[in-house]
């Protein structure tokens, strides 16, 4: 909105200022519309069509919920438990390989889902690296719920990690001090100075990995499959009721996951959080 | 909600016991798991309720897609008891990994029909025009049984009186998408998305939004779907009573509703590899 403000601005005494605004104006209304209409029209169908409300109903679409409810819990839960000591580690050591180690931890960000998917079955499919050995012993996670969330750690958990890093690293040495000078210990430092000054930035690593992960659909149907009740989360009721199954149960699902993630930007903007996520 | 499964399966998540969560679920009730083609998606679900009301204590979870698909996920550690394929090709397979648990069985078949979007948008009135220039074909993927089918009955058709000698070649010309399964062919033929398709004779007696366009006389070509329990299957017993059920006259009487005829039941040698 301010590149638009900034051209009104620079056209505002010309002569052709009215044809810039009506020009601009016209942009404007075509991209929005271009973002706009496919999920309006979505979630219109959804609603109007009756899909939604028989979707709540739907063995299926309440099933997929479910389990991708449960499943981004655990993975949020793997993902705060691991990412948080490992962002901490980032942002105020330099060792050696942290460089790589950065560039590691973003890799999965600007990764094909179905690449993190194919990966993961080279490690941990029965045949993989990780694998073979396990099925010896009579554990498969390839296509089991362990695997649904694993591929949702893998490629949502970078998302907490560099906003952790980046919220962790701007917070005032300084203050720390002060704190330990008033004799608190490193755990009430850490808990009341360091991550309290960071909140906003790993709330905001929270809800994105969070989106992430309930949208996670290729490493998923790569290395989970699409088991209903067990692997099938709603992405994957998206793609697979699509694929010749019940478009309305389908397109029911779908307008699910852009409430979820409408609510999700919503929380992050009326929690103050829009400036955390602006900065990254 | 600890007794569900999903929650249930994060606890082990969790505790860091992962990887257990599908082969040790204690349970008074025996969970079998079907990959099934996905064209058999309505009937395995149909045959699943009728099985489980004369046998109780019996769940099924199904995965549907294409065969091949399957069967990889398999190969690479799915936990699949039972695999219902819409070939003999991809059971066979799992018998030379050593993945299987028995023989494959034949359990059913079914015959190709052409569908085009219901109200026929590009006039097709003959098998003929799928080679007529510009006919928009959708088919599936080279790994995908219903290929190996569609290409047997365009070389059939070839083979007609009357019909172009490069019938083949103008078809393939035409093909306009390669879908993932079956299912996704008449779905995208159903959304217009496409002129005509080929695809397994009981989905297009399912779908509403496609007519059939019927073949020459004499020309038909079966598919014929086996299924094979999986090696190391958690329910196995109960998943090779299933295949049993299927194949004989009460599953081939749920199958008949729907479209599908009776195999017989023939058990499939090692070797016999025809589609």
């Amino acid at each position: 909105m301010s590149g638009v403000q900034a051209v009104h601005r620079a056209g505002g005494s010309g002569p052709g200022a009215a044809a810039g605004r009506a020009g601009s104006g016209a942009v404007v209304a075509v991209v929005g519309l271009f973002l706009a209409l496919p999920i309006v029209v979505l979630v219109g169908r959804a609603v109007l069509g009756g899909g939604l409300p028989a979707a709540v109903g739907s063995a299926a679409v309440v099933d997929a919920l479910t389990l991708s409810l449960a499943t981004t819990a655990a993975s949020l839960v793997l993902t705060i438990g691991l990412g948080t000591p490992l962002a901490y580690a980032l942002a105020r050591r330099r060792f050696r390989g942290s460089t790589l180690l950065e560039t590691i931890v973003d890799l999965p960000i600007v990764l094909p889902p179905s690449v993190a998917g194919l990966a993961l079955l080279l490690v941990f499919g029965r045949r993989g690296l990780l694998g073979e050995p396990l099925d010896e012993l009579g554990i498969g996670i390839p296509f089991t719920t362990v695997a649904v969330v694993l591929a949702q750690t893998f490629v949502a958990a970078p998302f907490f990690i560099r906003s952790a890093r980046a919220g962790l690293a701007s917070v005032e040495r300084d203050l720390e001090d002060a704190a330990r000078v008033d004799g608190a210990s490193e755990w009430q430092v850490f808990r009341w100075v360091t991550v309290a000054l960071a909140a906003p930035a790993l709330a905001a690593g929270v809800v994105m990995a969070w989106a992430r992960a309930l949208g996670e659909f290729g490493a998923t149907i790569m290395f989970a499959g699409n088991v209903a009740g067990r692997t099938q989360t709603l992405p994957l009721v998206v793609y697979g009721e699509f694929q010749g199954g019940d478009l309305e149960a389908s397109i029911a699902a779908a307008a699910i996951l852009v409430l979820a993630a409408f609510g999700v930007l919503v929380a992050v903007r009326a929690l103050h959080w829009g400036r955390a996520l602006d900065a990254r | 909600m600890i007794g569900r499964g999903p929650a249930r399966g994060l606890l082990f998540v969790l505790v860091g016991t992962g990887g257990l969560f599908a082969g040790c679920m204690p349970s008074t009730d025996v969970t079998v798991t079907v990959f099934a083609a996905a064209s058999l998606r309505d009937a395995v679900d149909l045959a699943a309720t009728a099985y489980t009301a004369s046998v109780p204590g019996i769940r099924f979870l199904v995965s549907a897609d294409s065969s091949a698909a399957l069967r990889v996920q398999i190969e690479q550690g799915a936990p699949a008891d039972l695999f219902l394929s819409a070939d003999a090709v991809n059971p066979a397979r799992l018998v030379d990994d050593g993945l299987a648990d028995g023989a494959p069985i034949a359990f059913a078949s079914a015959d190709l029909a052409i569908v085009v979007p219901a109200g026929n948008p590009a006039g097709i009135g003959d098998p003929m025009d799928l080679a007529r220039a510009g006919t928009r074909i959708i088919a599936a993927g080279p790994e995908v049984p219903i290929t190996a089918y569609a290409d047997r009955l365009v070389a059939e058709l070839a083979g007609l009186d009357g019909y172009p000698v490069d019938f083949a070649e103008r078809y393939a010309a035409n093909v306009h998408s390669r879908e993932d399964n079956a299912r996704a062919v008449i779905a995208k033929v159903e959304l217009g998305e496409g002129d005509a398709g080929i695809v397994y004779e009981p989905d297009a007696r399912a779908s509403s939004a496609t007519w059939t366009i019927p073949l020459p006389d004499g020309v038909r070509i079966a598919a014929t779907y086996a299924g094979v329990v999986v090696r190391g299957a958690g329910a196995a017993e109960a998943a090779r009573a299933f295949l049993a059920w299927l194949a004989g006259p009460d599953g081939g009487s749920v199958l008949a509703g729907l479209g599908f005829e009776r195999a017989g039941a023939v058990a499939i040698p090692a070797g016999a590899l025809m589609p």
